[in-house]
Order: structure tokens, then sequence, then C-alpha cells
């Protein structure tokens, strides 16, 4: 059986190295609101490949910076 | 509270009133004997006449929200930065307002659940007809099933708006 994973962020760790861009201006670049950035920083909303391509261009990094695929409960461990 | 969760609790407070003004309407009437149960007619022109009702209060208070809360997040923005550009706000409004991939697969995820509603109204509202019920009982359980899917469909919304929703 497939082990039970899940997808973390580290947005809001790139938003602060970022010059604390706010949820707002990340919204802005990748096209969404500001109510869909909220939910994928605290991990309710799994976004789609593109607009995770378009959050990762965003902070002109690599898509697997942005977000990573973990074991359940591994999600606190960096 | 987001404007699309906004947008969500007006249309169930419109859809709820709608239902609420057509059961007194209805059921007001056939209580002091001017409708009657087997006249279907008049209870699908009652019911056309409420649908009616609701599609128009439904419009007229989605532009109404639509444009006080753009005239809202516009004089916040201003307060708060007096100096920002009237492009600035106009993006922060269009952001704030606009459709995205999260809301759609919202949307998507509450019709699935109204239209589970709606359907089992469908199929119960033949039931009672073939168990030979009066004409009016049919249409009045496909009416209200059609009015419980949509409130069914806000409520959903607006718990995958707190909750947070995923894919599959």
């Amino acid at each position: 059986m497939a082990e039970r994973k899940t997808i973390i962020n580290r947005i809001r760790e790139l938003r602060f190295f970022a010059g604390e861009m706010s949820q707002q201006q990340l919204a802005d670049r990748a096209g969404v609101s500001r109510q869909t950035i909220v939910a994928i920083e605290g991990n309710k909303y799994s976004p789609s490949l593109e607009l995770a391509f378009r959050i990762a261009d965003a902070f002109s990094v690599k898509i697997g910076e942005v977000f990573e695929y973990v074991n359940k409960g591994e999600e606190g461990h960096e | 509270m987001s404007y699309h969760e906004k947008k969500t609790v007006l249309s169930m407070v419109t859809g709820l009133a709608v239902l609420a003004a057509y059961c007194l309407h209805a059921f007001g009437r056939l209580g002091s004997g001017i409708l009657s149960p087997d006249d279907g007619r008049a209870w699908a022109q009652a019911m056309l006449l409420f649908t009616g009702i609701g599609v128009v209060a439904a419009i007229v208070g989605q532009i109404g929200l639509a444009i006080a809360t753009a005239v809202l997040l516009a004089a916040r923005r201003k307060l708060r930065d007096p100096d920002c550009a009237d492009k600035a706000v106009e993006r922060e409004v269009s952001s704030e307002m606009a459709d995205d991939e999260m809301s759609k697969l919202i949307e998507l995820k509450a019709l699935q659940a109204g239209f589970a509603v709606a359907g089992a109204g469908i199929i119960a509202s033949l039931a009672v007809l073939a168990l030979g019920f009066p004409v009016a009982a049919m249409l009045n359980v496909l009416f209200l099933s059609l009015g419980a899917g949509s409130l069914l469909e806000g409520g959903v919304q607006l718990l995958l708006w707190r909750r947070g929703v995923k894919h599959g």
C-alpha cells in the first residue's frame, strides 16, 4: 500500500526572503486571489501544476524549492 | 469574510427568503382554499413567479455587493496608502473579487452536493406522484428540493472556503 503523503510548501519563508513580500503581491504575480495564496500557504489547498510553477516563478526559484512531497507526520521536520 | 464568502451568504439569504415567501404565499392560499391541491397549473405559476423573483433578487443583490465591495476595498487601500496609484488599487480590487482555480474547484464541489439533493428530489417527486398524492405535492417536493439543493450548495461552499479544498 502506498505511503500516505502530503504536499507542504515554503511560501511563508520565501516571502520573508523576498523582502517580506505581501500575500497580495504574490497573488498579483501568480494571477490568483489573495485568499488562494492564504489557503496554499496554510496547506488548505494544493495548487495546480501551472499555478505551482507561477508561484515558483514569482520567487525566481525552482518548483522543488517551494513545494515538497513528504510523508504525513513529517510536515514540521525540515 | 472574503468577497466570495459574502457572495455565497447573500445568495443563500436570498434563496431562503424567496423560499420562505413562496411557502407563506402558496400554503397560505392552500389553507384558505384559494389554491387546490389538484390545480397543477396554478401551483406551477406560483413557482415560476417566485423563481423569477429569486433570479432578479439574486442578480440585484450580487451587483450591489460587487459595487459595495469594490468601493470599500478601494477606500480602505487609499486610507492605508494615500499615494498609491489608481492602477494598484484597481489590481487589488480585481484580485480580491476575481474567480481563480480554487474558487472554481470549490464551486464545482459544492455544485455536486447541490445536484445530489436536487436529483434525490426529482426521484422523490416522481415517487410522490406514483404513490397517488396530488400533483401539488409532487410539484412542491420538486421545487423545495431544488431550493434545498441550492442552499446546500451555498453551505458546502462556505465550509470549503473555511476548511480548504483538495483535488480528487
